[in-house]
């Protein structure tokens, strides 16, 4: 690595990292969607001839091909999830999930009753999965971790729920800005806690200019596009599919379709690029800063170019479109380190048998951001 | 790109190892020891162990391998090919060594492709109507009018105006409609509602999944007979009774899970996967048409009536119907000609 930096900055642990000293790392993709392809459909096909039983080994091996293919200053990152204890925990979602389902059917105020335990029961799935996944998380052999309790999950996804109902949804950007915090402030690499960094008013300004740009959006789709055909000629035979609706409007209908859906992209990406670049662009890690650049057009070009491809291929193109949007997102987004990323030190508690690894696989749950 | 080299039966393997106790690499060369011992050189205190104690990560793609010491520390390298020929050589385990050999080539690929094509289109077609079936028993009546719920106020508002017919009419009509449920005790509420569908509904007749049938007066001035609408309404009591509805609902969640289980984490298409089901709504739909006609053609002969009644109307309204609707009657509805023997002249 760097050395003759390492050994500057070695002299001034407390001191502010000089400016020369700093340099920007990208992450980088180093997979591809021919061989994730191939990975994908020969892993899929295990998982149909098994039931499902292999499933959990499918993931740990799409999990391990992203993360190690993911690089950052020449080393890749790793996962660590154990198969057998995945299929444990998923065993007991579904089978839980089927007596909620016969539940509800036998008799729905029991369901009816069970609302608050889900309630509660919300936030310390997330807690635990977050927990899970960073644990499960390591790079140059450290392995991350996650601080955040029980209580703090219930605050920001609870709480800061209610306090946004409360003020009629103006509360809303807090809301979202709570949960990010939640999940980003209480990672750590190593000993070294993430802090986060965004200030509310970023998510503030970003949240209202998607949800402006959405009600104008929708009040000129629905005046301008939808209104002449809105209270026409209606087929009852047509009813549940509108295929009769879309064929009687013709090609004026179609056309308004296909833009208010460009439109709808535009604003998803607007307001995607701009969560993820203010969620991911705001963490600290000890004298590193995370940057993300990622821009409206291109993450729209991805998303429509991704939806055309998987849906004329009818889902075959799927391995290309989760590759293409894991690599621009990743090579969109970098260190600013100070150029010594070999000092960071493992926390005491970690051995492998440390970890809560059973506890923590029941609750495997993908959760983004 | 090959660092491994072979001298005198044992490997050198270039790579860097993590102590595990900083993140700070250290360059070093990793030796499968033909005494059972793995080795690393190059680091200023030697780290060795059993190869027994060793764990050797599953190879995928071509992410580094590692191999983790006893101790916490960690030897990463590029060089899958040699820690395959080296830990086969000191004859390890070989994990899934296996589904990494049918992931790396192109003709496994397509073939399982082949095999995932087939085997999906064998479940949609089957599987998942034959489940959907089994669940809509299940299920209690109950569920059905939870569906339509609400629809009838819909078409009251925006399609239907109260029915013109004679109230003296209206009676017989319903009374000869509730003479042919009250026998069928299937735990739906059977219910007759006449409209009038002057505003582009013309003659026609339509379930809702709670039981209510309704039937436009333009129907009703097109039948020749009262038979020729109890054909008609036996029909619909048909989609009631088969539960179409339900079972379209369960078979375009059971597909929609499907599609989400294949495809789900792309931004962009989760939003799609929920249109998938539309793909066997038309499908289903001409079959559950089928069968509603089956049910009254059974119903008819059971009852001492004229099949030849249920023929008559289809083709009478088919005859009528403008040209527009053919698209319609091709999507949802078999062509009439297969569901009924029309006279030559039309």
């Amino acid at each position: 690595m760097n050395e003759s930096i390492a050994l500057q900055g070695a002299g001034f642990a407390a001191a502010e990292p000089r400016p020369v000293s700093r340099v920007l790392l990208p992450f980088e993709f180093r997979g591809s969607g021919g061989e994730y392809f191939r990975i994908w459909i020969v892993n899929l096909l295990l998982t149909i001839v098994t039931l499902g039983i292999y499933s959990a080994w499918a993931k740990v091996r799409r999990l391990r091909y992203f993360y190690g293919n993911t690089y950052l200053d020449g080393h890749s990152f790793e996962y660590h999830g154990r198969p057998l204890a995945i299929l444990k925990g998923r065993l007991v979602v579904f089978f839980a999930y089927v007596a909620f389902l016969v539940l509800a059917q036998i008799s729905p105020m029991a369901v009816l009753l069970m609302l608050p335990v889900i309630f509660f029961l919300g936030p310390w799935i997330i807690q635990r999965s977050r927990l899970f996944q960073m644990r499960m998380s390591s790079y140059r052999n450290i392995r991350f971790d996650f601080h955040g309790t029980y209580g703090g999950a219930m605050g920001a996804f609870i709480g800061w729920y209610f306090i946004a109902g409360l003020t009629f949804g103006i509360m809303t950007p807090s809301w979202v800005r709570k949960r990010v915090e939640y999940t980003l402030d209480n990672i750590a690499y190593g000993t070294q806690r993430w802090s986060f960094l965004t200030s509310a008013g970023r998510f503030y300004a970003f949240c209202y200019i998607t949800f402006a740009m959405a009600l104008v959006a929708w009040l000129v789709f629905i005046f301008v596009v939808l209104k002449p055909f809105m209270f026409g000629n209606i087929d009852p035979q047509s009813v549940p599919t509108m295929t009769g609706l879309l064929l009687a409007g013709g090609l004026k209908l179609w056309l308004g379709i296909f833009a208010g859906a460009i439109v709808g992209f535009m604003i998803y990406g607007y307001y995607e690029a701009s969560f993820l670049n203010a969620s991911f662009g705001g963490v600290q890690i000890g004298s590193n800063y995370i940057r993300s650049r990622l821009e409206v057009g291109s993450l729209v070009g991805i998303y429509v170019t991704n939806l055309l491809g998987i849906v004329f291929t009818l889902g075959l193109f799927y391995p290309w479109a989760k590759v293409r949007q894991v690599r621009y997102q990743l090579e969109n987004t970098a260190l600013d380190s100070d150029g010594n990323l070999s000092a960071f030190t493992a926390s005491a508690s970690q051995g492998v048998s440390a970890f809560g690894q059973e506890a923590g696989d029941f609750f495997d749950v993908d959760f983004g951001l | 790109m090959t660092s491994s080299t072979w001298t005198s039966g044992c490997s050198l393997i270039a790579g860097r190892y993590f102590d595990g106790k900083s993140s700070a690499p250290l360059e070093a060369t990793l030796e499968f020891g033909a005494d059972g011992i793995l080795r690393l050189h190059g680091l200023q205190q030697p780290v060795e162990a059993p190869l027994a104690s060793v764990e050797i990560s599953d190879r995928v793609g071509n992410i580094v391998r590692r191999i983790s010491f006893p101790g916490g520390g960690v030897f990463e390298t590029h060089d899958n090919d040699g820690v395959d020929r080296a830990r086969d050589a000191a004859g390890m385990k070989r994990g899934l060594s296996v589904v990494n050999w049918l992931e790396s080539r192109w003709q496994v690929a397509v073939a399982s492709l082949g095999a995932v094509v087939l085997i999906t289109f064998a479940f949609l077609t089957w599987g998942v109507p034959a489940i959907a079936n089994w669940a809509a028993q299940v299920l209690p009546a109950s569920m059905d009018s939870a569906i339509g719920n609400g629809s009838l106020e819909v078409l009251d508002r925006v399609a239907f105006e109260p029915s013109q017919l004679p109230a003296e009419r209206q009676r017989q009509l319903e009374a000869r409609f509730r003479a042919m449920t009250r026998p069928l005790n299937d735990g739906h509420n059977y219910e007759l509602v006449l409209r009038d569908g002057a505003h582009g509904i013309g003659a026609n007749a339509f379930a809702l999944p709670s039981g209510i049938v309704v039937m436009t007066d333009q129907l009703v001035k097109e039948s020749k007979s009262d038979d020729e609408l109890v054909a008609v309404l036996a029909h619909e009591i048909g989609h009631v009774r088969g539960r179409h509805a339900l079972r379209q609902l369960l078979s375009a969640a059971g597909v929609s899970a499907i599609a989400m289980a294949l495809l789900g984490d792309v931004s962009s298409i989760s939003g799609i996967l929920t249109a998938a089901p539309t793909l066997l709504n038309a499908k289903n739909s001409r079959d559950f048409e089928t069968e509603a006609d089956n049910f009254s053609r059974q119903w008819l002969r059971e009852n001492g009536i004229a099949e030849s009644n249920f023929d008559a109307i289809l083709c009478r309204i088919a005859g009528s119907a403008k040209g527009d609707d053919k698209y319609d009657y091709f999507a949802s509805h078999p062509p009439t000609r297969t569901r009924a023997k029309c006279p030559a002249t039309s």
